[in-house]
């Protein structure tokens, strides 16, 4: 070692975590020429663990991906600088783990459930996997193709244990969103019913979102619908405004499963509580806040604006502008400080919401550049103990099929990434949609649903 | 003639008969002088001749004005003169004769050479005694050698060396001289003398003259015009041995140039055309050919400018220089790669050891040559430097971002396999685009995602598809076969769904046109329509091919549709559930038609040529020709103004 460090030039190291793997606080010389492999090692051995823990170094807020001189020479940082390096256990790579086939397209999944995947498909149909892939309940919800789904967590109790009865929200093509009571306490028999439907929109609905006393939901005409969970006595919207006669029974007929004519199995006309008008174009994507921001809601749309409102009073209380870039999905980070979303010039944009914006257009904070269009984003679910990692983690799905996630502190290319359905066509299979809980990343798309392992996971 | 002339001779001398005795021989004696006077008096007396002797005074002529003293003797009798004069020209030719032996040019003697053995002249020798110079002879008639018609209208003839008059010798009168012409045989061969003031007979040899000169003979006795020819360079012994060339003689030699013909029959047609005058009078003979430039004035103007003095010669120029002056490679190298313009020397500095080690100027003769253009006003090729920056002239491009949007990414391809889909159209609103192929399925997709939302098959291939343009309603057409088939997408909202059914199956149809056209519209009630079927369907005549375009009009109730063949556009009105073809005939195949967006305008594009009909007055407002050899795509801003055609 000594040899080595007198040939080779080193550097001034303090090492700094808040793992519970620390470093005593003083300061290494550390070979320039070192990578992350070898500063692992160091941490390892250092610390004598049973279990070879892999971790990823920060310097300055920048995870090391060269040699330590590499990184000094493009930063221009002098050799007798003191560098303090942050490190954090690495993320395992991605594991697939089970593949669940649908006969269309995927566009949406939701793995808020434990132990149950909830997918919509372009056939109108939403279906409920269990872990074991099986198939519990395929509900005929919509004539349309389905575009997203939800699950409206009850006031009672939170999604930690999943509950015998829940009730799913999902939007369609067919201009409605619906919501459906699914009760799997027998579960030989288990019972759908689609309770209410949705009527405010005049073009098909993108997306669907949820708390336990509302629900949003973003449509391409530009507007955005606030509802409330609960289910309507009687209709109140009349069926001739809405819907031509023709295909308002046909449509009355698929849903209710062939039960004609019984007004208790036909869905109640559910009116809008508010609706939320500012986007000059398609909205693509509405999410509520986290936790006790769950009384704010944040869209984006085609008309390039992240705006974020004020659900109970339901105005617009600011919007970020962006320069050409149609958005396509939105997610808040765990802070829920601020929020990305991803937009058709094949970028994932962080942009901060406490900005107030006065300005025409808004910076965004980072930069995300895909080589596809990116269709979906997602962050993973906040966890009770504080992670410094999944902080700043994000997986995004692309159309080139591939899965990717991301460290914000890295901006220059993906942590980790896969290509989902093993995708045998060089241009890939769409994936439409990824959504992350629990250590597991559900991806839907052109080839149906895949899940993987990914992250820290219930270790 | 000849003799004529000798009688007019012997007329003036008879005025001086007296001298004729004193005659001294001719004062030029040799023949030709003899013969240079009597042609410059043939001259004065020719009109004489053939005319009376009335006319002889008008004559201004010298010799003429010396008769006028004979004439008043003469006049009275004409017919006897001649005879006198005959006499006395017989006289005086024998004392002429005598003469010509004492006095006149020897005569040479031809003898035969001892040396040569060829014949030639001796002179007889000078004897050095007085009489062998006529100068010094006396001359009877001592006035001297003076133009004697000085005297003519004086009555004596000059002055003797005394100073006294001497007078003009008397002369015999007419009888006299008729007597003498009798008597004297010799007379009418002798001629007066005026420097003698006598008659003088003719000499042999001018008489010879004479005749000769009458016989238009050579007037030298001794010239032959038959001399041997003296082969000099040819002839026996002379040939040529070896001839200069061998060629044949050309035959060029013979034939008569062409090219002559050629450019004097162009002159010939200058001329006849007037392009060249013959006697154009010459206009560069007004200028003056030679200029006296010394004559000018000296300028007053400022003295030009001294040249400037050239530079003194530095370290570099030396032969010897400095070595800090002499270029590094790299120096050498950059002055070479230069253009010589370009330099800021025009040489490099070399070192020599010795001034006898400098080489020869290599530049020399190059130099010489420069300076000879220069002097020669030769034009050469003067290359201006441009002092402008480079940069200024590349105009300056917008930035790609203020250009935006503009496709960048190919975000999603959907392949087709085995099958060509030729026909796509976008909803007005973007959110859905219809496709349709050539096996007769068309597609309704969803344009963000890629994915296909809804299929309709029909029998044979899709010639066009097209969305109507309106938001208010939400339909699109088809081109199959013979048919327009108008179709609703699905998941519509309630509002447009019945907004569109009432358009094209209302419940009411409208009446019928008063003249019916051939194309039938059909529609299936508002109730039992659906997405699945064409809600309304047009019959065009029958053709081969199915309608290869499909055009709303912006507003998106009237649809022309282009089919194969004559006749094949057609323009159909929605709301009215009408069909008309615009053109009874159009020249060409029709392939693209299009409509104004807000005139009653109708663009045609054959194969080479846009047309564009006024619909409303159906007249043909203009012909664009865009030179494009097959036009295949055409278009109009929405503003109506601007057309762009391609091909």
């Amino acid at each position: 070692m000594a040899s080595t460090s007198t040939s080779e030039t080193t550097h001034p190291v303090v090492f700094t975590t808040q793992t519970p793997y620390p470093l005593p606080s003083q300061k290494f010389m550390i070979p320039a020429s070192w990578k992350r492999y070898q500063l692992s090692q160091l941490v390892n051995k250092a610390l004598s663990l049973p279990k070879p823990i892999p971790f990823e170094f920060l310097v300055r807020g920048e995870i090391l991906r060269g040699t330590l001189a590499e990184w000094c020479a493009e930063k221009g940082v002098g050799e007798e600088e003191t560098l303090e390096i942050e490190y954090f256990e690495s993320v395992m790579p991605p594991q697939r783990m089970s593949l669940l086939p649908h006969e269309d397209w995927v566009s949406s999944i939701s793995c808020q459930l434990p132990g149950y995947f909830l997918t919509a498909s372009y056939d109108g149909a939403l279906r409920i996997f269990d872990y074991s892939q099986k198939l519990v309940q395929t509900i005929p919800a919509h004539a349309a193709p389905a575009t997203s789904i939800c699950v409206v967590p009850s006031s009672s109790a939170p999604l930690t244990t999943t509950p015998d009865s829940f009730l799913l929200a999902s939007a369609s093509h067919d201009l409605t969103a619906r919501l459906t009571r699914v009760d799997l306490s027998s579960p030989e028999q288990p019972r759908a019913e689609t309770l209410a439907s949705l009527h405010l929109h005049t073009a098909p609905i993108s997306s669907v979102a949820a708390t336990s006393t509302h629900i949003l939901t973003s449509s391409w005409d530009g507007f955005i619908g606030l509802w409330d969970t609960a289910i309507p006595e009687n209709d109140e919207v009349p069926l001739d405004e809405t819907v031509g006669e023709g295909q308002g029974r046909k449509k009355r007929r698929k849903v209710a499963g062939g039960e004609d004519g019984e007004s208790a199995a036909r869905p109640k006309r559910k009116a809008p509580a508010a609706v939320l008008k500012s986007h000059t174009a398609r909205v693509s994507r509405v999410i509520f806040g986290r936790g006790a921001d769950a009384k704010n809601a944040y869209s984006c749309g085609m008309d390039s604006t992240v705006r974020t409102w004020d659900v109970e009073n339901g105005v617009c209380t600011s919007t970020i502008t962006a320069a050409n870039k149609p958005f396509l999905d939105l997610a808040l980070t765990q802070s829920g400080n601020s929020a990305l979303a991803a937009s058709t010039d094949r970028t994932v944009c962080q942009y901060d919401l406490r900005v107030a914006s006065s300005s025409a257009t808004t910076p965004s904070v980072a930069s995300l550049l895909h080589p596809a269009t990116p269709s979906s984003v997602t962050v993973p679910p906040p966890v009770s103990s504080p992670s410094t990692a999944a902080e700043h983690q994000l997986v995004t799905g692309a159309y080139d099929g591939v899965v990717r996630l991301w460290d914000l502190r890295s901006t220059k290319g993906a942590v980790a990434s896969f290509k989902a359905w093993d995708a045998r066509e060089s241009s890939g299979r769409k994936v439409l949609s990824v959504d992350w809980a629990r250590g597991l990343v559900g991806v839907a798309g052109e080839g149906g649903v895949e899940v993987w392992k990914l992250g820290e996971g219930d270790r | 003639m000849a003799a004529a002339e000798a009688k007019k001779l012997s007329k003036k001398r008879k005025a001086a008969p007296e001298e004729e005795t004193s005659a001294a021989p001719p004062p030029s004696a040799f023949p030709q002088e003899v013969r240079l006077e009597m042609a410059s008096e043939d001259e004065g007396e020719d009109g004489d001749a053939s005319s009376d002797d009335g006319e002889v005074d008008e004559f201004p002529e010298i010799d003429a004005r010396s008769d006028t003293e004979d004439e008043e003797e003469e006049g009275e009798d004409d017919e006897s003169e001649e005879e006198d004069e005959e006499d006395e020209d017989e006289d005086e030719d024998e004392s002429d004769a005598s003469d010509e032996s004492l006095h006149v040019w020897p005569k040479p003697k031809t003898v035969v050479s001892d040396i040569t053995g060829q014949p030639k002249r001796v002179y007889p020798d000078i004897e050095p005694d007085y009489d062998s110079d006529s100068s010094t002879e006396d001359t009877p008639n001592r006035v001297g050698n003076i133009p004697m018609h000085w005297y003519d209208d004086l009555p004596h003839v000059g002055y003797d060396i005394n100073g006294k008059k001497v007078l003009r010798p008397a002369r015999g009168d007419e009888l006299d001289k008729f007597l003498k012409t009798v008597e004297d045989p010799e007379s009418w061969t002798s001629a007066f003398d005026k420097n003698m003031q006598m008659d003088k007979p003719l000499t042999a040899e001018e008489l010879d003259i004479i005749r000769r000169l009458q016989e238009n003979e050579n007037p030298d006795a001794n010239y032959d015009p038959y001399e041997p020819t003296v082969e000099w360079f040819t002839g026996k012994g002379k040939e040529e041995i070896m001839p200069l060339s061998a060629a044949p003689e050309p035959k060029r030699r013979w034939v008569p140039s062409k090219w002559e013909k050629q450019k004097v029959m162009k002159i010939v047609r200058a001329i006849r055309q007037g392009r060249i005058v013959p006697n154009k009078p010459k206009t560069a003979s007004a200028q003056p050919q030679f200029y006296a430039i010394w004559n000018e004035e000296p300028s007053t103007g400022p003295a030009p400018p001294p040249a400037p003095k050239p530079r003194l010669p530095g370290h570099a120029e030396s032969y010897n220089p400095p070595e800090e002056y002499l270029p590094t490679p790299e120096e050498r190298a950059q002055w070479e790669a230069t253009d010589p313009e370009d330099r800021e020397r025009e040489f490099l500095p070399q070192k020599y050891s010795a001034l006898r080690l400098v080489p020869a100027y290599d530049n020399f003769i190059k130099e010489r040559f420069n300076r000879q253009l220069d002097l020669y006003l030769a034009p050469r090729v003067q290359r201006t430097k441009l002092r402008i920056d480079p940069d200024s002239l590349i105009p300056k491009l917008p930035s790609p971002s203020s250009l935006r949007p503009f496709p960048v990414y190919k975000s999603l391809q959907v392949p087709h396999a085995d099958v060509r889909v030729r026909a796509i159209s976008v909803s007005p609103d973007g959110a859905w685009a219809v496709s349709g192929d050539e096996s007769g399925v068309v597609r309704l997709w969803e344009v963000i995602v890629g994915k296909e939302v809804k299929r309709w098959t029909f029998k044979s291939k899709i010639g066009a598809v097209e969305w109507c343009p309106r938001t208010d309603v939400s339909f699109f057409a088809v081109g199959v076969e013979d048919h327009i088939h108008f179709i609703i997408p699905p998941n519509l909202p309630g509002p447009v769904l019945t907004a569109t059914q009432n358009i094209l199956a209302p419940a009411n149809l409208p009446p019928p046109p008063a003249n019916p056209s051939p194309v039938k519209w059909s529609s299936v009630p508002a109730a039992q329509s659906s997405s699945d079927t064409p809600i309304l369907t047009l019959n065009l005549p029958s053709s081969p091919e199915p309608p290869k375009q499909l055009v709303w009009h912006r507003k998106g109730d009237y649809l022309a549709s282009v089919s194969e063949g004559q006749g094949g556009v057609w323009i159909h009105q929605v709301s009215r559930r009408h069909s008309q073809a615009p053109f009874k005939k159009v020249k060409g195949t029709v392939q693209l038609v299009l409509f104004h967006p807000t005139k009653p305008h109708f663009f045609v594009a054959t194969q080479r040529y846009v047309r564009m009909y006024n619909l409303a007055e159906q007249t043909l407002l203009k012909t664009l020709t865009p030179g494009i050899r097959w036009i295949s795509s055409m278009d109009v801003h929405p503003s109506g103004d601007h057309l762009i055609v391609g091909g």
